[in-house]
């Protein structure tokens, strides 16, 4: 067996997931509104802005961008562990899928993989597709070219993101031991995304009282990103702990 | 030693006690039958055996597997039809992903998936539709594809749920068939949770009964008529006026009980060793020519409501 088990059970997930619409329509529209509101925010203000003005707006609003492109590729990730366990206990799939060899281990990052895989492929196509669309858009209107990400940006897509998506999956399979019902999962998921929300756009709030500056984005950058890490960290233990077969079954 | 081993089982959900101590030993390559009303705790003891649930008291030993030690070890040699299989597909894959997303979860060899997925959907009579969505096919064929599915890994042991519910009757005999057969060829143990009485007397070696987590009573057919000490039925055909034959059986204090048909009756008798010649002897001298006087074999179904309406206490 080339393939873990873990991936068999993810790519098996990612299928099904495909197959919903209303997970399907998120994808697509996630996929494609993160990149076309980075392409805004960067190229937008350079079309019409020069000099020390055009910097200032630049300088925040980079790494802005690329925390909403990070926020818009892991709310996917919600619908999709909601589906990949609820989803399966309300349909009676989960059944079958507990009697076989599966560790629970193997089952819960199979159940994190389709979650990660999905939303890590939106989150580095959109990330392509925004620096090539930015770059396009400055280069035919003969503006000064922007590089998306800068280093907060890169930081935030290729370190935070991951882990708070990790930590979003992690705190979903808590959920999904505790409710009967996918759209339970989808509420509760709201409130999830809050939590990481706040720290990775808390440069906005800095910027309207005032205190713009890469210090400010980087401290709330290494929020975001301890924040992440704790919740991720944490809240994995207590999926692998409180991950209970009896429950799961129970809750059918 | 046993297949399975269950040694004072017990599952306490909340306030209720769903399994009482549940002692039963199925032997290798045998077929065995849990009966019961709803509720009776079948289910839950196949769920403890596959290791879906874990005891509250007591453990079972599944092939050389400990359910509470080595639950993964259990779950690999042992094939499952859950409660009511054929809503426990996923709907929106055909029924040969269904098959092969299970295949390799059980790790069948990649070079031998695609022959026994062709072998089983084929005996199945639904290898023409393997490309069907399972949530497209019948309830029916949908039960066989989740019977499929648990002999996919050619397990040891095979827990079914109901096996040929929702099953047309030559589909029914087919699976019953293959039941025997694999216990036959293979050594294959099954345990099976049935309502269907005549299923479980035609293909079980031995039977359980269960009421409130309980067992009530275990052994074959023939061994539980004995426990129970049932009454005898004798069927006596006769030719001619079978009234005559009514009022002589009536007669006699050792009859509890006649049941008149087009040309026979079906009498219960009190200790027949003794009483039958007798009875007999009386309607020859008024007459009656009897043609037939067979004993009638209880029914599990008889067995069962007796033993579940007290008898076999």
């Amino acid at each position: 067996m080339a393939r873990s088990k873990s991936m068999i059970v993810a790519l098996a997930d990612i299928r099904m997931a495909l197959k919903l619409r209303m997970v399907k329509w998120s994808l697509v529209l996630s996929a494609a509104f993160g990149p076309l509101m980075t392409i805004a925010l960067v190229a937008g203000p350079a079309l019409v802005l020069t000099g020390p003005e055009l910097e200032l707006i630049t300088s925040f609003m980079v790494p802005m961008a690329a925390a909403l492109l990070a926020m818009f590729s892991i709310i996917p990730a919600t619908m999709i562990s909601a589906n990949a366990l609820v989803g399966e206990r309300e349909q009676s799939t989960l059944e079958p899928l507990l009697c076989t060899p599966l560790t629970d281990n193997e089952l819960l990052w199979g159940k994190t993989l389709s979650s990660v895989l999905i939303c890590s492929a939106i989150l580095v196509l959109g990330t392509l597709a925004s620096t090539i669309g930015i770059a396009a858009i400055l280069l035919v209107s003969g503006k000064q070219l922007i590089v998306f990400p800068d280093l907060p940006g890169l930081f935030m897509l290729a370190v935070v993101a991951p882990i708070v998506l990790f930590g979003v999956v992690s705190l979903m399979i808590i959920i999904s031991g505790r409710v009967q019902r996918v759209y339970e999962a989808y509420q509760m998921s709201g409130a999830i995304i809050m939590i990481f929300m706040i720290p990775m756009l808390a440069p906005i709030i800095s910027m309207e009282s005032g205190a713009i500056g890469t210090s400010a984005i980087w401290m709330w950058n290494f929020v975001s990103f301890f924040l992440a890490v704790i919740v991720a960290v944490v809240t994995w233990a207590i999926a692998i702990k409180q991950f209970n077969r009896d429950r799961m079954v129970s809750l059918v | 030693m046993g297949e399975i081993v269950i040694d004072h089982l017990s599952k306490r959900f909340g306030k209720l006690e769903a399994l009482d101590h549940l002692d039963i030993v199925v032997p290798k390559g045998s077929v065995f039958g849990l009966l019961g009303p709803n509720g009776a705790g079948k289910s839950t003891t196949t769920r403890l055996l596959c290791t879906l649930l874990k005891p509250s008291f007591g453990t079972a030993q599944v092939g050389e597997f400990d359910i509470i030690e080595n639950p993964v070890k259990v779950r690999e040699i042992t094939g499952v039809l859950p409660e009511e299989g054929s809503h426990t597909l996923y709907p929106s894959m055909s029924a040969y992903q269904n098959l092969e997303y299970f295949a390799k979860l059980y790790d069948v060899p990649d070079e031998e998936i695609y022959e026994r997925i062709e072998e089983l959907l084929t005996f199945m009579g639904l290898w023409e539709r393997k490309d069907d969505k399972a949530g497209e096919l019948s309830t029916g064929n949908r039960q066989r594809l989740a019977l499929c599915r648990a002999l996919l890994h050619k397990p040891e042991v095979l827990l079914l749920d109901e096996p040929t519910s929702a099953l047309d009757p030559v589909a029914a005999k087919r699976v019953r068939e293959l039941i025997l057969s694999l216990a036959k060829k293979y050594k294959q143990t099954f345990f099976i949770n049935s309502h269907n009485l005549s299923e479980v007397q035609r293909i079980c070696d031995r039977i359980a009964i269960i009421d409130k987590g309980r067992i009530l009573l275990t052994g074959t057919t023939a061994e539980l008529r004995e426990q129970l000490h049932a009454k005898q039925e004798y069927m006596i055909r006769v030719t001619g006026d079978i009234e005559t034959a009514k009022s002589i059986a009536e007669s006699h204090h050792f009859v509890e009980s006649v049941k008149v048909g087009v040309d026979s009756l079906i009498v219960t008798i009190d200790d027949p060793f003794e009483n039958n010649s007798q009875l007999m002897k009386d309607m020859l001298a008024a007459g009656v020519n009897i043609i037939e006087f067979a004993e009638e074999e209880a029914s599990l179904e008889d067995l069962y409501l007796e033993i579940l309406s007290g008898g076999g206490d």
